[in-house]
Parts: C-alpha cells; structure tokens; sequence
C-alpha cells in the first residue's frame, strides 16, 4: 500500500524536462509554433482573468439593476460592460452569476473535473482541483468552508451548485460594509477569485 | 464504475488544500499551454484551417477520459497538471505524432541540459487560430426542436446509467429524487458520444435542486441545498423510474 503513494525523487525536475521535451517535439512536427504556448498564457494574463469577475461584481454592488440583471440573464448583463472580446469565449459560452445574500451563501465545485468560467476568472486556483475538495464541498460545505477560514452559521443557507453541464457558475459576492465611500475601482481590489467561488467573502476595505 | 464518477460525498480523506496559485510548478504552464492549443486546433471545429498538421480531435472529453482512466491511487497520488502531462503525452503517442522513445531521449536531454532552447517554426496562422478559438468559445448548444419533458417545480428522479468510459453525471446523484430549478432554453450536446451512458446527442439540460439529507440519510449538513446540471437522458418522472424497477 505504501508504494502506491511513492514518488520518484527528482519528480519536478522530470515533469519540466518532459513536458520540455513534448514541447520541443510538437514545435518541430509543426503542429504547434515555438509561439503557441506563449500565447495560450499570455491570453491569460490580459484578456481572460480574475480582473474581469472583479469588474462585474464591483458594478454589481454599485448598480443595483445591473445586479438584478446580472443573475437574470448572465451574457446579456456582461456584455453591457467594457470587458475584453471574448467575454462569451472558451468556457464561458454559458455562465450563470448567483449572488450571496443575508442568509444566503453560494458555494461552485465541480465533483466530475474543473469546470470553470475562464472568461471572467481565468484559471481554477489549485483547491478547486483538488479532489479532496471536490469530494468534501458536495457533503459537508460548511466544514470545508470552516477550513478556508470562513464561519458560515447553520441560520443560513448553503447552496453548492455541481458544474456538470454545460452551464460555468460564478458567485457575486455582498458587498462588504463600510465600503459606501469607495470608487468602482477601489471596489474591484477586495474581490478574490476565492470571493467568485464562494469559499471566501470579499474583502473589508 | 470508476471511483473518478463517485468523488461527491467521499469520506475520510482530510483537510482540504486552500493553495491559491493555479500552477504551482513552473513547468505546469506549459502543459496548460500545450492543451489548450490541442483544443483550438482540434480538427472538429469550424475554425480557419491551418498548417498545423494536427488533424485529429482533442476536447476536453478527451482529457477527461486520461484522467479517469487512472487507477484511483494514481488520480489521488498526482497533481492536477501531471495527470494533464501523462494523458497528453499518452495521446499524442497513441495517435503516431510522436513515438515514445522519442520523447523519452529528449525528456533525457532537456533533464541534463534544463535551459536548452526549443525550437524555432511554425506560422503565425496557427497561433491566430489559437486566439480565435479563445474568443470565440465552442458553444454546445444546437438548434434543434427538442421535448422538455419537464418544468421547474417538477420532480424527477436521476437514472442509473451503465456509465462505461466517461460521464457527466455525478456518481453520488444516482438514483436520487430532486427538483428541477431551471428548464435550460434550447438544446445541448456534448463534446463526444459517451455510448451507453447516453449523452451526446442534441437534448434539453435541466439544473436540479436535491435535498442533501435525501441523498446521505443522516450524514449530511444541515440548511444545505446541492445543484446540478443534468442531461435529459440522465433523468425520469418518478412514476416511471419506478416502473422500470
């Protein structure tokens, strides 16, 4: 039983050789450009993010109606902002926003894989993979949540929503109090893809 | 059955991780980088051809598939991105693009040499696809004239599929009673055929509300509500569920 969990020492150092090494080899069969890659991640870091999901909920906690919208019919609220192209693009052809409210927390796992809404909050962080999160979250939120530190008391309730179609979900978290006098962009800083997930709340100003 | 369907509601397994970062080697934005380019200039999408010679089909089903087909030690024993590394090096070998004593005499090369550059080729063509592909998504929704069986409000009962190679039904709703929340417009269908466990074909998505406590009698969580999206074929009326039982 104990071999099943042993690893090879230079286990990292492998891993970055081969896929190096994979690298190289598409390159020279020309089915990817010694560019491809670079530009799959370069993509990340500029259009497709966290930063966009910030925008979102930040007009939401300033814009009611939008809000309101928002969770009615997801694209439609979206496209109203000034957001990169391809806000409708690569797993995020069907998003669907729900919004945290007294007594009410959302929570998004994905037990099947790691559905996730690229458009608006790029890449899952590590924790939404994880399988022990993935196992955990469907039975036992609060104790998962407990373990990112965040209380959620029994009086409210928690709604874990599987991605297991084609639908990628996103939480609007509540605005947090004493942030009455703060600008869209001041706003945008305290909400964390953890927020959007729903195992955090946004931040205090 | 393979445990990789059943992960909801597993026991025993310990505090949970609450790393933030998405790559937590380097080396793992490479391979996201590899697959994602595989996705964009897979041959099924109806994307500008390229010269790209990648001329076989590559979604995401297709990863899915490598990482559940691991022995389950192994799906728990590795990283996200080294599953990812393992089903992609896998597939490309499988196809005849490159040979694994190939690819084993380079992982050599690059292991003593890290720092070696990479090759210089390939057209700007491709990498526009790439973008393209970023922007522009792949929508599963179809235009087809479908039957909604069913209403929001109304209760149905998930099906017991034989569930072979791959699924998108969460192994721990089987069997289970919820209630549907949302009649999805139009018609869906998915990445590929998952033969006898019935999905890929154009059909209506439901989102279903379940009681927790109904599907873990007396070991779930109190004032907790699960959501799921569920393919027609995966869900019945409760009157004939029972009826075929």
């Amino acid at each position: 039983m104990a071999d099943q969990f042993k690893y090879r020492e230079d286990r990292e150092a492998y891993s970055a050789a081969r896929v190096r090494a994979l690298e190289a080899l598409l390159i020279k069969k020309g089915i990817i450009t010694d560019r491809s890659v670079d530009t799959v991640l370069d993509y990340f870091e500029t259009k497709m993010g966290p930063f966009n999901g910030a925008k979102i909920v930040a007009r939401a906690w300033v814009d009611h109606a939008f809000k309101e919208r928002l969770v009615a019919d997801t694209p439609a609220a979206i496209a109203e902002l000034a957001l990169p192209e391809g806000m409708a693009g690569a797993e995020g052809e069907h998003m669907r926003a729900v919004a945290n409210a007294p007594g009410v927390h959302n929570l998004i796992i994905c037990t099947l894989c790691s559905c996730y809404p690229w458009p608006v909050l790029g890449l899952p962080p590590y924790w939404y993979k994880d399988p022990t999160f993935r196992s955990r979250a469907a039975r036992e939120p609060r104790a998962v949540l407990k373990e990112f530190g965040l209380a959620v008391p029994e009086s409210t309730e928690v709604k874990v929503w599987d991605s297991s179609a084609q639908i990628r979900w996103f939480v609007v978290p509540e605005r947090p109090e004493g942030t009455e006098g703060l600008s869209e962009a001041e706003l945008e800083a305290l909400v964390t893809p953890e927020a959007m997930m729903g195992v955090a709340v946004a931040g205090a100003a | 059955m393979k445990l990789q369907h059943y992960l909801g509601g597993l026991e025993g397994l310990g505090p949970v991780s609450t790393e933030t970062r998405v790559f937590v080697e380097p080396w793992e934005k490479r391979i996201f980088g590899i697959h994602t380019a595989m996705m964009a200039l897979s041959s099924q999408l109806p994307l500008p051809v390229t010269p790209s010679t990648f001329s076989t089909v590559w979604t995401w089903a297709d990863l899915r598939k490598g990482a559940e087909s691991l022995n389950p030690f192994d799906y728990f024993r590795f990283r996200y991105y080294e599953k990812w590394l393992g089903g992609i090096c896998g597939y490309f070998i499988a196809h005849g693009y490159i040979t694994a004593e190939e690819l084993d005499a380079l992982t050599e090369d690059y292991y003593a040499e890290p720092g070696k550059a990479l090759p210089s080729a390939g057209e700007e063509a491709i990498d526009a696809r790439i973008v393209q592909y970023l922007v522009e998504g792949d929508s599963p929704k179809r235009e087809a004239e479908v039957n909604h069986a069913f209403a929001v409000g109304e209760e149905i009962v998930v099906c017991d599929v034989p569930t072979i190679e791959h699924t998108r039904l969460p192994g721990y709703l089987r069997n289970k009673t919820g209630t549907v929340e949302t009649v999805y417009e139009g018609a869906y269908t998915y990445l590929c055929d998952t033969g006898p466990d019935g999905i890929g074909a154009v059909m209506p998505v439901y989102c279903v509300r379940f009681d927790p406590a109904t599907i873990w009698p007396g070991n779930a969580e109190p004032n907790f509500a699960i959501y799921a999206d569920l393919y027609a074929h995966y869900v019945a009326a409760p009157a004939s569920a029972r009826q075929a039982a």
